[in-house]
């Protein structure tokens, strides 16, 4: 532990960083640096021995293949789920779960309509459910003295693309929008005992992806469908939540904030600034790097500059926008934690 | 023509069952299938565009405006079969192998369809030879490839190395797009041409080929 800096602060656990960072508290020495969707890539899979579609399927290489955030990359959290698939498979669609040049895909998508919901008894049992709660544990034990753990929840407009599919769901908005509304609420109770399981297992918050991405999703569409449905499920959850949607995201962050969440994880084609003008300081903003103009196809530099914008535009962590390519050079993730290490 | 402004309209709306309606009334008033895409399905397809373009629509309403245009055309086939209708050009279009995301690449056929293309769409986690061998079969003008991972975007420069292998990069002309894609990506992989969203793929299309 070192002092100096900021009013010779002490340096904080990256446990303690993130959480303070992440609930709007007083800033450290440094920014912290998090990834709540995923950082899995090829590079880090040969270094430390671990693969696709173990690390999906298999807690132990599920809970190495995340602690190498946090080993290798030298980030504050450690999130095992690498998929958005989980749900859908514990709820009845076939997935294919890839390989390390692949992620996961949901092939079949058996449902119609609200009727055709099928919620199991014994959802948190079934194996894509039990692999993320056991890896988390793991994990909880092994670091979570000094490390944030994150958990991960597909919220239920994501749910539906999955168990619709994506093409009928989004002409179902136009169609039936009482049946969007059927199928929204009937999948509440799984996010709520998915995120909450995952609370009880260790994690120290959520991610809860809900993709009304920028062109998919308007405004108005969003207001109508998914603001109601938040609204009702985020009291039900009992730790801190980050909502992740990808695109161009700005129109929505004045409705974002007033649905409960703790934290939104936002893309770089929304500028960080005007990110955080919209945020009004109502949630903090994970996230601000761009996947692929930056840690994809760009330089270290490129990347360091992208990260030292966002910290100075007042983004409250700094990581990858969404979950990384998984082409991506562990030079450029390194990257991130460099301009972090520089402070605010 | 008032009819036909009104199918127009019906497209930019999304509603299907006035689009089938009007189709088959302008046909029945006489009307030439050719005038009926022109003047109704093509002008309401490119209102559509510029609108999902310029941010005023939003995915659904690009899949209810492809699905009435759809059912349109459903109409006037029978009879586009028998005149044997002109087309701009023949294009081949697919989704790279390793990716299943459809629904942008299908709003892209819809849109060059109603725009009087002829579209070939070999689907989604298509394999680099059998967009080979459609383009030579099908002697294509354009060769239309959609990749929405990262990870499967680099697929679409092994299609074009693929291309010249085969003789026949000279012949066609490679468009690209999908989320992830870039302006500079599309260079860097040497297609001839990359639009932002399927609303601006048509237009784009025609350019490239000076139509």
């Amino acid at each position: 532990m070192t002092t100096g800096g900021n009013g010779g602060k002490p340096d904080l656990t990256p446990r303690r960083r993130f959480m303070s960072n992440l609930m709007g508290g007083r800033k450290g020495k440094r920014v912290s640096v998090s990834n709540p969707t995923s950082i899995a890539c090829v590079e880090l899979m040969d270094k430390i021995g671990v693969h696709f579609p173990e690390a999906h399927t298999d807690a132990r290489a599920m809970a190495e293949l995340a602690a190498a955030g946090y080993e290798v990359l030298g980030f504050d959290t450690i999130m095992p789920e690498f998929s958005v698939q989980q749900e859908a498979a514990a709820l009845g669609c076939e997935v294919n779960w890839g390989n390390d040049g692949m992620m996961p895909e949901v092939l079949t998508h058996p449902v119609k309509q609200v009727s055709d919901v099928v919620i199991p008894e014994n959802l948190l049992e079934k194996p894509s459910s039990r692999v993320i709660l056991d890896a988390i544990s793991l994990l909880r034990r092994e670091y979570g003295d000094r490390v944030a753990i994150l958990g991960k929840v597909m919220g239920p407009w994501t749910i539906c693309y999955h168990t619709v599919g994506v093409e009928d769901f989004l002409l179902m908005t136009r169609l039936d929008p009482d049946q969007v509304r059927a199928l929204l609420d009937a999948y509440i109770p799984v996010t709520v005992a998915f995120a909450n399981a995952q609370i009880q297992a260790g994690a120290d918050a959520v991610t809860l992806p809900d993709h009304a991405t920028g062109n998919m999703v308007s405004p108005k569409d969003y207001a109508e469908f998914l603001v109601p449905m938040h609204r009702k499920m985020l009291p039900q959850i009992g730790g801190p939540t980050i909502l992740h949607i990808c695109g161009k995201c700005l129109d929505r962050i004045p409705l974002i904030i007033t649905e409960g969440y703790d934290s939104y994880h936002f893309e770089w084609q929304n500028d960080p600034k005007k990110a955080v003008e919209a945020a009004r300081g109502e949630i903090s903003l994970l996230g601000g790097i761009s996947n692929i103009e930056g840690l994809l196809q760009g330089t270290p530099d490129d990347v360091y500059q992208q990260a030292r914008y966002n910290v100075e535009a007042g983004v409250d962590s700094i990581g990858p926008e969404c979950a990384i390519s998984l082409r991506t050079p562990i030079a450029n993730l390194k990257a991130i934690v460099a301009a972090a290490e520089e402070g605010y | 023509m008032s009819d036909l402004s009104r199918l127009s309209q019906s497209i930019d709306q999304g509603d299907r069952e006035e689009a089938v309606k009007l189709t088959e009334e302008a046909l029945g008033a006489g009307v030439n299938p050719q005038d009926i895409i022109a003047s109704g399905l093509q002008a309401g397809m490119a209102v559509v565009g510029d609108k999902f373009s310029n941010g005023e629509y939003f995915l659904p309403d690009m899949l209810m405006a492809a699905r009435a245009m759809k059912a349109a055309l459903e109409v006037l086939k029978p009879l586009l079969e028998k005149t044997g209708v002109p087309t701009i050009a023949k294009v081949v279009i697919g989704t790279v192998e390793g990716d299943m995301h459809d629904i942008g690449k299908n709003v892209v056929a819809t849109f060059l369809t109603g725009d009087g293309f002829e579209v070939l769409d070999l689907g989604s986690n298509v394999p680099v030879n059998n967009f080979i061998e459609a383009v030579k079969e099908k002697k294509a003008d354009i060769l239309g490839m959609s990749a929405l991972l990262t990870t499967t975007m680099p697929v679409m420069g092994k299609v074009i190395k693929a291309l010249e292998e085969a003789g026949l990069r000279s012949n066609v002309k490679v468009v690209v797009g999908g989320a992830p894609m870039t302006q500079d990506y599309a260079n860097h992989i040497g297609a001839d041409g990359y639009a932002h969203d399927g609303g601006r793929a048509a237009p784009m299309c025609r350019q490239l080929l000076g139509k």
